[in-house]
């Protein structure tokens, strides 16, 4: 057993018990941190896949920017404990039970999936998961969505302050 | 490093999409320098005149001969111009029954125009990706501008409990596609439709489930942005919750590029699957979402509601039309309607670029009949009702013909052409679909469709009785007039009758906008 595969089972248990923290926690709270831990656990996942640069992206933006922002907000909003679970209605059970219905179906897939033919030069080797690769591939072949990208921002950014404003 | 040899040409299909970012920009940018009451009439004249310019292009690009553009990332195809154009009108009707709505409640700003200008370049150029990272952004782009649009008039609980149920759901909706999307990666190593041919004839016999159950979560990805059943649940509270406009932009635009792009990615991934497969599975969703979307309109008396049940039903039309490009090997009944031919190819390839014909003409025959039908009740609703849940009623409608002679005239036209009766667009474009349909083999489902849209015929005479023959009531308010709403309610009232009683030079201009790259 080879140390890469120990450590992406490591990585990949913790990733499983956080997220289901977050979504189990009582405290708002709680719940953020759990989603924090996700996130650096998942980093980890990415670094095993040579994917450094979306690694350091994932903790410097999701695990930090985002989070703080989350954490402001529990604390703004003032929520408490989530008071009862509620009743089990048959929406809430027929939704539970499609949705294990489709983890058995991937589960199942993904698990009579044969390995994938990993085709990467020497050259693409050396370079692959850099910031260097990276820049060089958006801003060339991946032009078109890479400006779809800036216009989605955009977006966001008119929306959102459309969303917050006090009265229109 | 090699650099791309990107050319103008690479740019031109961008037009369309071009023109709307920049006149959205220039709406957002002259609104810095507007005080709150400033009369703000020029941006609805900016945004049609930005719709008419981007229309006009695509009818240009239409004529250009399918090719790859941006290294395959993009199409350029008679298939996406027409969605661009069809998401044109859409766009240019929307707002001039956005300038009566605004200026009723106070709430005339240019960041309205400049998302709806931002939903419509995000539904043009989904229409023409070829790429799944692109399809995702470009539907993120639309779906994120009609969130923003559906919460804008937050007053009351309804507008927000509709934004915030359309954005929980469609952001689920966008991951459940993503997921899909990532499957199909890698089972085939690549995310571009146009190379995923040969790759993807490898995996089905290497890996065939992980390409099955990754096209299964993209069909569902695809099947909520197009509301068809079991997917619809956000369907009726979102169209009656948002803004008459935007539900009217929602309806048309978002509908037909998700449409679009549904087509172009199944008429790849389906190539060498087992074909019984996509057909099932659209055949499955076109008879749920015809059946359902029109039982459950039957009872409604709120017209807003009605007609978001509608949208579902002719969901339905539609998705028997793309069911009926995956039959491969015809029934017994082959080509009963049509016996002309009109381009070469087997029965079986003209009967299937005839759905795919009908698909379009349905689309955009969809645009003008439910786009004007909104503008409609926009102008006959009031602000104070809403709360009361009451803007909406029947009742409204009642006596209209008394009152506006024109209004119930062009509502009656409206009505007819969703319930698809001649001599009217909705029949010609229903007639199609179901010709299609039926040449291809799929009989018994062309019936449920036939009788499931004598049922829809219920409901919406149902309006037209109510307008010419019901008395005016009591109290009535008087109805007030605005020349965006009327030239809004003349062009679709001109194009719903003139495209059915013309159809022949639509569907000869058509026939060439029913081809796709590499099909």
């Amino acid at each position: 057993m080879n140390i890469e595969l120990a450590l992406f089972g490591v990585f990949a248990v913790m990733t499983l018990v956080s997220a289901g923290l977050v979504i189990t926690a009582r405290s708002p709270i709680n719940s953020a941190m759990a989603l924090v831990s996700t996130f650096f656990f998942l980093a980890g996942i990415y670094v095993l896949l040579w994917a450094h640069t979306v690694a350091v992206m994932q903790v410097l933006v999701y695990a930090g920017a985002i989070m703080v922002l989350f954490l402001f907000v529990i604390m703004l909003l003032n929520l408490g404990d989530a008071a009862h679970r509620g009743r089990p209605t048959v929406t809430r059970i027929l939704g539970g039970a499609s949705a294990f219905g489709l983890l058995a179906v991937l589960a199942v897939t993904l698990g009579r999936t044969q390995a994938l033919p990993a085709e990467m030069g020497p050259q693409a080797q050396a370079t692959f998961g850099t910031m260097a690769a990276i820049g060089q591939s958006i801003f060339t072949s991946w032009l078109l969505p890479f400006e779809a990208v800036s216009l989605l921002l955009l977006v966001a950014m008119v929306g959102a302050v459309v969303v917050a404003k006090s009265r229109i | 490093m090699t650099l791309p040899n990107l050319t103008l040409a690479d740019f031109l299909p961008l037009l369309p999409a071009i023109i709307m970012v920049v006149a959205a920009s220039v709406l957002l940018l002259s609104e810095v320098f507007l005080s709150a009451t400033a009369s703000r009439g020029y941006q609805a004249v900016l945004t049609v005149v930005a719709a008419a310019a981007s229309g006009a292009v695509a009818v240009g690009l239409m004529f250009e001969p399918p090719q790859e553009v941006f290294l395959g990332f993009g199409v350029l195809d008679p298939f996406s111009s027409f969605l661009t154009l069809v998401v044109s009108v859409g766009l240019g009707l929307a707002a001039l029954s956005a300038v009566g709505f605004l200026r009723k409640r106070g709430a005339e700003r240019g960041e309205f125009y400049a998302l709806m200008l931002f939903a419509s370049a995000g539904m043009s150029l989904l229409a023409m990706s070829s790429e799944f990272i692109t399809i995702f952004i470009n539907i993120e782009v639309l779906s994120i501008a009609t969130y923003a649009l559906t919460a804008y008039l937050r007053r009351g609980t309804r507008p927000s409990e509709a934004g915030f149920k359309y954005f929980i759901l469609g952001a689920f909706s966008s991951a459940v596609l993503l997921y899909g999307t990532a499957l199909l990666y890698g089972a085939t190593g690549t995310t571009k439709l146009n190379d995923m041919v040969v790759p993807l004839q490898q995996a089905l016999s290497t890996n065939p489930a992980l390409v099955y159950v990754g096209a299964v979560l993209i069909a569902a990805g695809f099947a909520f942005k197009v509301a068809a059943v079991p997917f619809h649940m956000w369907t009726p509270d979102v169209y009656e919750g948002a803004p008459t406009p935007v539900t009217a932009l929602m309806s048309a635009g978002v509908k037909a590029a998700a449409f679009a792009s549904l087509v172009r990615v199944f008429l790849t991934v389906g190539k060498g699957m087992d074909p019984k497969l996509p057909l099932m599975l659209f055949a499955t969703l076109a008879l749920l979402t015809m059946v359902a979307g029109n039982l459950m309109a039957i009872p409604q008396r709120n017209v807003k509601r009605m007609l978001a049940y509608s949208s579902i039903a002719h969901a339905g039309y539609l998705l028997l039309g793309v069911a009926a490009l995956f039959v491969t090997a015809p029934g017994e009944h082959f080509r009963v309607l049509s016996a002309s031919s009109l381009s070469g190819g087997t029965p079986l390839d003209v009967a299937r670029s005839d759905a795919l014909r009908g698909i379009l003409y349905y689309l955009l025959a969809y645009t003008f009949s439910a786009v004007g039908a909104f503008a409609m009740v926009s102008a006959l609703e009031r602000r104070e009702d809403e709360e009361k849940g009451t803007a909406w009623d029947l009742e409204r409608f009642a006596g209209l013909a008394q009152r506006r002679p024109g209004w119930a005239f062009a509502m009656a036209a409206f009505m007819l052409s969703l319930g698809g009766i001649p001599p009217t667009v909705g029949f010609m474009s229903k007639l199609v679909i179901f010709q299609a349909a039926i040449d291809v083999g799929l009989v018994g489902l062309t019936i449920v469709a036939v009788l499931s849209s004598a049922a829809g015929a219920y409901y919406y005479l149902r309006v037209v009785v109510y307008m010419f023959m019901h008395p005016v009531p009591e109290g009535a308010q008087p109805l007030e007039r605005n020349w965006g709403t009327e030239a809004a309610l003349v062009i679709s009232t001109v194009a719903v009758i003139l495209l059915g009683i013309l159809p022949g030079h639509v569907t000869d201009w058509l026939a060439q906008a029913g081809t796709l790259f590499g099909q």
